[in-house]
């Protein structure tokens, strides 16, 4: 049986803290494309939404990969209390990336359409707002789940 | 009309007042960034138990506001955050459960 204690050896620091690099960069390159569009710079706006799609979108491949290499090591949903646990609480922080993925996909689809100018700034700002607590929550799951043995 | 357009002119330009400048973001995200490489750091130092975890869960708290208060803006959105009702069941809903994570924490850890 696969517990905590077990699956920690292969947990691959390095690569997670990486991970969080790139999803911390995230919030950074979404408060900037917030800050664009409210100085009505469209084309600044569309160039770090891109970079936000992009940088979570890493994340989010990461976490497919790291996923794929548990799953070849033996750690099922369905084999041990923490292999539920984890893949439920990093699953679910996952799908709640995969929304926002499509949030900044709409945002850049309509700003391409001239449909997101400045007096639509708040609607980057919401996106914005949800982008940074998926952001949040993998900062109490980083060291929560990962780093505390 | 004219008023509404007057008025969609001042908030616009109280949002922009309010809202941290781009070095202020660039400078958060450095801080982040350092905090995260410590807390990665701290992490292959072979401490265990106490040592191990509070250090850690202070880091994580830290950046848990540094994002709540900057990029989130709640710093300078909501006044409530200064108020003092807010501060004390803030403070006190933190306080408990970090002490409750704490507890289960010894309690697991020196069979307690």
């Amino acid at each position: 049986m696969i517990d905590q204690q077990s699956v920690e050896p292969f947990f691959d620091i390095p690569f997670t803290s990486l991970s969080s690099f790139i999803l911390l960069m995230s919030s950074l390159t979404m408060v900037l494309a917030h800050k664009s569009v409210s100085e009505g710079n469209y084309k600044n706006l569309r160039i770090w939404l891109s970079a936000t799609l992009l940088l979570g979108g890493t994340f989010m491949a990461g976490q497919v990969y790291e996923f794929t290499v548990f799953y070849r090591e033996g750690l099922t949903y369905n084999g041990s209390l923490f292999g539920t646990a984890f893949y439920t609480l990093t699953g679910f922080h996952g799908a709640h990336v995969t929304g926002g993925l499509i949030m900044l996909g709409s945002l850049i689809f309509l700003s391409f359409k001239g449909k997101m100018q400045k007096d639509r700034a708040e609607t980057v700002e919401l996106v914005g707002l949800y982008w940074h607590f998926v952001d949040i929550v993998w900062v109490l799951i980083f060291t929560i789940v990962y780093l505390i043995p | 009309m004219a008023t509404t357009t007057t008025d969609h002119t001042i908030d616009a330009h109280d949002d922009h007042e309010h809202h941290p400048s781009t070095r202020t973001y660039w400078l958060t995200f450095l801080a982040l960034l350092i905090l995260t490489a410590v807390e990665v750091a701290w992490s292959y130092l072979g401490l265990s138990g106490v040592a191990l975890v509070v250090p850690l869960l202070a880091m994580m708290v830290v950046k848990f506001l540094i994002v709540g208060g900057v990029f989130m803006h709640l710093q300078t959105d909501m006044k409530v955050l200064n108020g003092y009702w807010f501060t004390l069941v803030f403070g006190t809903a933190t306080v408990l459960a970090v002490g409750v994570y704490l507890i289960v924490f010894a309690a697991f850890r020196f069979d307690i």
